[in-house]
């Protein structure tokens, strides 16, 4: 027994830990982590829920062309007090209210937000021979599916540029050579079968 | 006395300690810092440059005539008043945040219901499946009835006409059905591309007719896509 017990230390003694199968499963790990996660972007706001649709496409932009993502907030993230209320409005890191039936106050934000955009990107001729100058810019429309319609199409206007803001009424006499107007829109989807 | 890493690799070894903590730290970032939900995807749209500021044509043109997909709440039928389907929708949205169904209808045609719950659902599920399925034969067999033959350029434009308080998803499911019935006819598929709508049909979303969303205008506003034809 004594020698068994000396013979057990000598073991000890002499022991290195072969740390290879331990590098080997961190690797596995690694490589698990780096191919299958998505680091966070901070445009993409976790408390929407996209609706789905089946001809989603995974997105690319053209050569040139930018995008701005416009998060619409719904009902996902309802009843959590540190949440943004419905139909608020996120664009970068700015948040604008849009839930006030008759204030009208947060697409006045968007709107300056979207001029500074329009000034800095490059501009084609409206295919349409319209007269306006259009940015090379597609804006990303992130809308929950539980945003109200009503907001939806009120943040198009004033994408279009064809909204009077102090009144929201339609603009008059809009003269296409000073429209700021942004008519390439994705709405952002998921496919019906995607695991969320 | 320790071994110095010189000894060890004169003897042939190599110190493995600072690799593994390197990994260590890269494998704490990823776990983190990534998130596993599924990447989005998204769905196109050109929004109209032409309308309402264009110069008036020398000559009257015949306005095109339209097909006119309507979304309103659920349990709304034909023959009322506005000031009843405003009372109507008020007893709907008693107590809750989001009216919880839609019918959705093409001109005069019977409506069809969507559940908002099941739409709205981050799980995928059969029920999801065929919800969305159902909207896209429906819509397929309505404007089929429609077709003109000819370029897709020279079809009828599709309106999308939805409640202003109903939840954009079920906007967004038809607009998606019907984009899914011009690649079935066209033979295209989409790019992504802003391209991709220079020989489409046009399809819009209708703006909402109201600014004021009062009692009365939210009646009118249910009436009006009610009896649309």
């Amino acid at each position: 027994m004594a020698h068994n017990i000396r013979k057990r230390n000598m073991n000890h003694a002499d022991a290195e830990i072969d740390l290879v199968p331990m590098i080997d499963c961190i690797f596995l790990l690694l490589l698990f982590f780096m191919l299958c996660g998505r680091i966070t972007v901070d445009q993409r706001t976790e408390q929407i829920t996209v609706p789905p649709t089946k001809t989603a496409a995974k997105f690319k932009d053209p050569n040139g062309w930018t995008r701005e993502i416009v998060n619409l907030f719904g009902a996902t993230q309802h009843g959590a007090a540190d949440q943004p209320p419905r139909n608020s409005i996120r664009i970068g890191t700015h948040t604008f209210n849009a839930s006030g039936v008759n204030d009208y106050s947060g697409y006045k934000g968007l709107r300056q937000i979207l001029d500074a955009v329009y000034d800095k990107a490059e501009k084609y001729d409206d295919p349409k021979k319209t007269g306006m100058r259009l940015p090379k810019v597609i804006i990303e429309i992130r809308a929950d599916g539980d945003t109200e319609y009503r907001v939806v199409q009120e943040v198009q206007q004033v994408l279009t540029d064809t909204l009077d803001l102090e009144n929201m009424q339609p603009k008059k006499g809009l003269d296409p050579k000073t429209a700021r107007a942004f008519v390439n829109i994705d709405f952002t989807t998921r496919r019906p079968e995607d695991k969320m | 006395m320790a071994e110095s890493p010189d000894d060890k690799l004169a003897e042939g070894k190599l110190d493995l300690v600072p690799l593994i903590d390197c990994i260590m730290l890269l494998l704490l970032f990823f776990i983190l810092t990534t998130k596993f939900t599924s990447e989005e995807k998204t769905i196109t749209s050109l929004l109209p440059t032409d309308k309402g500021q264009a110069a008036a044509p020398s000559k009257p043109v015949e306005p095109p005539q339209m097909i006119n997909i309507c979304i309103y709440p659920a349990g709304l039928y034909k023959g009322g008043q506005p000031s009843e389907y405003f009372k109507q929708l008020n007893d709907m949205r008693a107590g809750i945040a989001v009216i919880p169904k839609a019918w959705i209808k093409v001109g005069n045609a019977d409506p069809i219901e969507m559940d908002g719950g099941i739409l709205q659902k981050a799980k995928s599920g059969n029920q999801l499946l065929q919800q969305v399925e159902q909207v896209h034969v429906y819509l397929n067999d309505a404007l089929a009835k429609f077709e003109k033959g000819g370029d897709r350029k020279t079809q009828d434009p599709v309106v999308i006409h939805c409640f202003s308080g109903l939840s954009w998803k079920y906007a967004l499911v038809c607009y998606d059905a019907v984009r899914a019935y011009e690649a079935k006819v066209s033979g295209r598929k989409s790019t992504g591309n802003p391209s991709d709508f220079d020989e489409a049909r046009e399809v819009d979303f209708a703006p909402p007719r109201i600014r004021d969303y009062s009692a009365k205008e939210l009646g009118e506003e249910l009436f009006e896509i009610i009896h649309m034809k």
